[in-house]
């Protein structure tokens, strides 16, 4: 009985499989004898447009056959037998005017012949209507409550995705011009490659700082300088702007600024005069690689710019710019340096010190070694094999985490989830401004100021980033930046190079430095330092910072004329 | 009639160039009372929250021993002017609440606290309303609260 069954069911099942198969033959089968029709849309900037519904219209206004645009602004269309006269070419998207052209005899006579027709590229005209403003509005929002610390980052970059979805699901049902971008289109502007390269480096830098490696470096810095204070600072300098290179900035200065603070104590010196250094030291040096800042990797993963290009065309301008910066902090706290204050320290306070800089867990740091020098060979390497960067933090994590086998639910609770969903609705809330075309407008305005002149774009990039940084929050602003620096370098000659994205990554980091607010960095150790007693105002850090921004991106500036000229 | 001698004070600072007076004065005070001196650090980290970072445990270890590392300079600075009796005691969390749970748990007589002279921050006292938390951490810890200018 059971058996019977069974049997009605394979045949019921072969039945429908075959039946469905059957259906989805015979459009293909209708479609053996027409041609194809293709085509590239682009924008007014020269970028493609991606997922706009081509039509082709009979005289009679009916849609005989439709297809998107593919993310290369390319469409094909196959061109059903018998053709019918008096064709159109329709082309319709959200935030474009839509297009209509008849098409002519000779291509009709071509596709008749049932060949390949290749139309010529056609460009669609933005449209602003009110979903180009709530869009923009959204973000201006989005960037406020970041700066002013009303929300967490997190929370204003998802309630700005949460707002825009609103809008696009909601409102469209009201009028289609409220209609921003749906969830598909919404996920075509997260960039994967980040938030994989980011969360893989998160592992690591969790398995390397509880090893107390950062400790000891700064104790061995302390030993090393024996009371020289002016070469504490350089070593102090030097072993951040080297952490940052690798490690996120923030990380850094977090493990850093609390020992810093306990050996300024111990000279009797202000803390300030190590730890305001330090800090900027590591907004300059951690540009010189592609992992070194979370807006280097979006650069680095939006133009395709690898680790060795990095170490190539930006770690001599951020030398210069170390160099110059290590100078400017000798002159600006030379009477703090030489300044020791207090009746000297006791000897239990001097042990107490020495007992931090133990590294704890020496066998996770020299298995933390040996993968790093992995990952570094593989980042170098990588490019030769397309072996993308986001894929080789992840096989280092992973490698990582076999050998030492660490609690994965520690491992897994230290990587900073509230930063992956800050980046991927970061990226929602800028692809809405690049899907309605803000980012379009900017980059025309752009253009415009620039022309045709290279050294002109160089400059208006870095200081326009450098100044802007200074208030806004460096990763949306490079976020949004990253279309507007590629349609300059398609349309300024020499630009190809690359060059206009080194200069964003020079001028929002190294801007950082003009401002308290201006990189999380200088945020987390000016709160560490408050507990400390030793307060960081927003004035102070200007008096100071805005210089050391002067400097240090005036001298990258001219490594970058130097290398790119 | 003379006020009775404390035997235990709390001396609740941060520690820094603003914290010195303070720092002088519960010093003077355990000198002349003869009373045990404890140096209380709340260590605050809420403004972490702000920031986009990794795993908080690794940083609250370091926050702590930052503290701790401060408050021992204050002892050493308070044996070195005599005080015979003198700790600390490094806490974490929200500085209000802490400060008057560690009143309580201490039973101390007198505590000495800084008087702010600017804002900053939300979580630390302000000049508005620092009268109106002294008045309550007087009543509801039991003690003497002594603002030092």
């Amino acid at each position: 009985m059971r058996a019977r069954k069974f049997g009605f069911a394979l045949s019921l099942l072969l039945a429908l499989g075959m039946a469905l198969l059957n259906n989805w033959q015979s459009p293909a089968q209708e479609r053996q004898s027409g041609a194809l029709l293709t085509g590239i849309i682009y924008d007014r900037q020269g970028q493609p447009v991606f997922n706009a519904l081509v039509s082709l219209i009979s005289a009679g206004g009916n849609p005989i056959e439709q297809s998107n645009t593919q993310q290369d602004g390319r469409y094909a269309l196959e061109i059903p037998n018998p053709l019918p006269d008096g064709l159109l070419l329709s082309i319709e998207r959200a935030h474009f005017h839509s297009m209509e052209l008849p098409l002519q005899d000779e291509v009709q006579a071509e596709l008749e012949q049932g060949g390949i027709v290749a139309l010529a590229d056609l460009t669609l005209v933005r449209r602003v209507d009110i979903g180009f403003w709530i869009a923009t509005l959204i973000f201006i929002a989005v960037l406020i409550l970041i700066a002013s610390n009303v929300l967490h980052n997190t929370l204003a970059a998802l309630l700005g995705a949460a707002l825009l979805f609103l809008v696009s699901y909601l409102g469209a049902a009201i009028s289609e011009r409220l209609f921003i971008f749906d969830f598909e289109g919404a996920l075509h502007y997260v960039d994967w490659n980040v938030i994989f390269l980011i969360m893989g480096m998160m592992i690591v830098i969790a398995v390397v700082e509880r090893t107390g490696i950062f400790q000891w470096l700064a104790f061995m810095a302390y030993r090393i300088s024996r009371g020289r204070i002016w070469l504490l600072l350089l070593i102090l300098m030097i072993i951040t702007g080297v952490a940052s290179a690798f490690l996120d900035n923030v990380t850094t200065m977090l493990l850093m600024t609390p020992i810093t603070i306990e050996i300024a104590l111990s000279l009797g010196i202000n803390p300030l005069a190590l730890l305001i250094p330090q800090v900027f030291a590591s907004n300059v040096v951690g540009i010189s690689t592609l992992v070194g800042t979370p807006t280097n990797i979006l650069i680095g993963s939006y133009a395709n710019i690898s680790f060795n290009d990095f170490l190539i065309n930006l770690t001599p301008g951020v030398l210069l710019a170390l160099v110059g910066l290590m100078i400017y902090s000798q002159l600006v706290y030379r009477k703090s340096l030489q300044a020791q204050t207090g009746d000297g320290i006791s000897e239990i306070l001097l042990q107490k010190l020495e007992e931090r800089a133990i590294i704890t867990e020496t066998e996770h740091l020299k298995k933390a070694g040996w993968v790093g020098l992995g990952m570094l060979i593989l980042f170098v390497t990588g490019e030769n094999f397309h072996l993308l960067p986001s894929v080789t933090a992840l096989i280092g994590a992973t490698a990582l985490l076999v050998w030492i086998r660490p609690d994965i639910e520690e491992m897994i609770e230290a990587v900073d989830w509230t930063t992956l969903v800050f980046f991927i609705t970061l990226f929602i809330c800028v692809g809405a401004i690049q899907e309605v075309g803000l980012i379009s407008f900017i980059a025309d305005g752009i253009a415009r100021l620039v022309g045709e002149n290279l050294v002109l774009a160089m400059l208006a990039i870095i200081w326009l980033g450098a100044i802007l940084s200074t208030v806004i929050a460096n990763i949306p602003f490079t976020a949004a930046m990253l279309p507007v620096i590629a349609f300059l370098t398609k349309g300024i000659p020499g630009a190809e190079s690359k060059v206009l994205f080194y200069c964003l990554s020079v001028g929002s980091a190294m801007g950082g430095n003009g401002s308290l607010i201006g990189a999380s960095a200088n945020m987390v150790t000016a709160g560490i330092s408050e507990r400390a007693g030793y307060s960081i105002t927003y004035a102070y850090f200007l008096k100071k910072g805005f210089p050391a921004l002067l400097i240090t991106v005036g001298l990258a500036s001219v490594w970058l004329l130097i290398r790119f000229l | 009639m003379s006020e009775k001698k404390p035997r235990q004070i709390l001396c609740a600072v941060r520690g820094g160039p603003e914290s010195r007076q303070t720092v002088t004065r519960a010093i003077e005070l355990a000198l002349e009372s003869g009373a045990r001196l404890t140096f209380f650090h709340a260590m605050d980290a809420e403004f972490l929250h702000h920031a986009t970072i990794g795993p908080l445990s690794v940083v609250y270890n370091e926050l702590r021993e930052m503290g701790e590392f401060t408050m021992m300079i204050l002892c050493d600075r308070a044996e070195r002017r005599g005080v015979e009796n003198v700790d600390y005691i490094v806490r974490e969390g929200n500085i209000r609440k802490q400060l008057m749970i560690i009143a309580i748990e201490t039973k101390a007589e007198v505590m000495v606290l800084g008087r702010p002279t600017r804002s900053p921050g939300s979580n630390v006292f302000k000049m508005e309303n620092i009268e109106e938390f002294v008045t309550t951490l007087a009543e509801e810890g039991n003690l003497k609260v002594l603002l030092v200018p």
